[in-house]
């Protein structure tokens, strides 16, 4: 199904790995940072999505409070909340859903370039750009990474492959950290106590799909949330400058 | 896990067809025996590649589920009693998947393994007498002659082994992967590779004699008769070279339009060639004019290659509502089709 978006991909790949000397690593890493930068406008404007609702949790609160017992007109107070300071609450969805065919694609990729079935493989052979400088004769990618096998789930004969999985654990939940809103996992709301559990499922469910898949994927994931995780820090100091700024020139100066 | 395989032998056709690893009667697909008897209760895995025989037994790799939380598949040879399909013994040592099948030749059992590494063990035992560690995945069948073991790996090169100890007399390096078996005529070998090229390679000394280009890569293994190469890249083109020279036998080759993974295989005196596609056809060619005599379509996919044995072809498919076919060479009329409908899964 997202076959469509991994050939291109898988064959960006292979190109990429011929000009950075024939690193698998190198090549998943700018890749990772390519799809990343194409997707930039999508995942700022999710991150501010959450950012300010982030920014918003205090309000919520009070009214979770004054309307603890009335749930239709907490909803409608919320809602009204929301369109005051212009917030769709489902805006952080949307680019999130466009994104994601982009990521299975890139999954599709990896798994491609660095097969650990020969099904996979196999599957490829018909789909290489043969007219990209370079490319004939280099798939499967030479994998090895630091003694392990990129095209291998982690094994106990490379004990230290299990470090890539709990690195994808770490950084995944540094990123379902950042991204949801801090105070409304304190809340005893639904909504609240759903919140705190994605934050430890989601990066549970990545770590046992890694523990399970080449660990050339593990690669990605931890670059893919390192580098989110360093978006949303960067966005979220530029809109802190923003509104220092703001604040700075409303403020009377001493002379008037 | 791979594809099935199938060996002829002189009682039958030994098949690892993913449950067991049968016997069949040529006849009429009967099993003569099965391992193991009953694969619901036996935690044996899945067995594919084509079977290794010799006079005593039946050699095959099976990948057996992990078991518990973190557990890893487990990659294990069998050897089997070629008369009664008892087990000999078995070898779990290897770190990675067996992608194809090993080979006998000189009281050892040489199998490449996707941990890296070639392992030589004891046919009567299955005690490792020694291991060759290439530079990727061995994703191919050796070839023993005597002495050698000519064995390629996903690191570009083709190695020849010596066979008592697995120390290399020469290697070969392409430029793509080696995921063949070399097929061996007048001290030359034949075997293509992902760069888009069937090699010829001097048997004694690893020195390039020709090449010739394709159109993709040679998964499959080619095969010789009198002074023709005959061979099929992954876009489904079929070739036929000659052994010589590497020139062009026919003036194009013949596209079959599907992928095709297996190489080809011929009948006995050499005038009809067989093609599995991963379309699910299997294709009759003639040798002469590569005009398709027949095709015989079914559904799965023909991904193994099919063996020949007087006027019968049999092919293997997954997956597929039959695993195995038995077919005339002659008119691709069917003569039975495996497991009969009795022993099929219910729908």
């Amino acid at each position: 199904m997202f076959d469509i978006l991994a050939y291109p991909l898988a064959n960006l790949m292979l190109l990429l790995y011929n000009y950075l000397g024939h690193s698998t690593v190198l090549a998943i890493a700018v890749l990772t940072l390519l799809i990343n930068l194409i997707t930039l406008p999508l995942t700022l404007s999710q991150q501010r999505s959450a950012h300010r609702m982030q920014e918003l949790q205090p309000e919520l609160e009070k009214l979770q409070k004054k309307y603890a017992k009335d749930k239709e007109r907490l909803a409608q107070e919320q809602m009204k909340l929301y369109k005051e300071v212009g917030i769709n609450p489902m805006g952080g969805c949307l680019p999130l859903l466009i994104q994601m065919p982009i990521w299975f694609g890139l999954i599709g990729a990896i798994r491609y370039c660095i097969p650990s079935t020969p099904l996979e493989l196999f599957q490829f052979s018909n789909h290489i750009y043969k007219w990209l400088p370079g490319v004939i004769g280099l798939v499967p990618l030479r994998s090895t990474f630091l003694g392990m096998d990129l095209g291998a789930p982690p094994n106990p004969a490379q004990w230290w492959s299990y470090a890539l999985p709990i690195l994808v654990f770490v950084t995944t939940w540094a990123q379902q950290k950042l991204l949801t809103p801090p105070t409304a996992a304190k809340t005893q709301s639904q909504a609240g106590a759903m919140n705190q559990q994605m934050q430890i499922m989601m990066p549970l469910l990545f770590m046992f799909f890694t523990l399970s898949y080449a660990t050339g994927l593990s690669v990605y994931f931890v670059l893919s949330s390192a580098i989110r995780v360093g978006q949303f820090y960067l966005m979220r100091e530029g809109q802190h400058r923003q509104k220092a700024e703001d604040k700075e020139q409303v403020r009377p100066k001493p002379s008037e | 896990m791979s594809w099935m395989g199938l060996t002829i032998v002189e009682e039958g056709l030994v098949a690892a067809d993913l449950q067991q690893v049968r016997l069949l009667n040529v006849s009429d697909a009967a099993p003569l025996w099965s391992f193991p008897t009953d694969p619901q209760k036996a935690r044996v895995g899945t067995f594919y590649v084509t079977p290794a025989v010799d006079e005593q037994r039946v050699v095959v790799a099976s990948q057996v589920p992990p078991t518990g939380f973190l557990g890893q598949p487990k990659n294990v040879v069998w050897a089997l009693d070629r008369k009664t399909g008892n087990e000999l013994w078995q070898f779990d040592d290897a770190a990675g998947q067996y992608v194809e099948g090993g080979a006998l030749g000189g009281g050892l059992f040489v199998i490449g393994n996707s941990d890296h590494n070639v392992y030589a063990l004891d046919a009567e035992t299955g005690a490792l007498r020694w291991t060759f560690k290439t530079g990727y995945r061995v994703w191919a069948t050796p070839l023993i002659v005597s002495d050698t073991v000519y064995i390629g790996s996903m690191d570009h090169h083709l190695y020849a082994l010596r066979l008592s100890d697995g120390g290399v007399r020469w290697d070969f390096q392409a430029g793509g992967a080696f995921a063949a078996t070399p097929a061996l005529r007048n001290g030359t070998l034949y075997i293509g590779a992902f760069d888009d090229k069937l090699y010829a390679i001097d048997a004694q000394a690893g020195t390039e004699r020709w090449r010739f280009a394709s159109a993709n890569w040679f998964w499959g293994s080619p095969l010789v008769y009198a002074d023709t190469v005959y061979a099929v890249d992954v876009s489904g083109n079929v070739y036929a070279v000659n052994a010589e020279t590497g020139a062009p036998v026919w003036p194009q080759p013949r596209p079959l339009e599907t992928p095709v993974r297996a190489g080809p295989v011929l009948t006995e005196d050499g005038s009809r060639l067989f093609v599995g596609g991963q379309n699910g056809t299997l294709y009759a060619l003639d040798t002469k004019d590569a005009f398709v005599v027949w095709s015989s379509e079914s559904e799965g996919q023909v991904l193994s290659p099919p063996v020949v044995s007087g006027s019968v072809v049999y092919e293997s498919r997954i997956p597929g509502t039959y695993r195995i076919r038995a077919l005339y060479v002659d008119n691709g009329r069917p003569i039975w089709s495996y497991p009969p409908v009795a022993e099929q899964p219910s729908k």
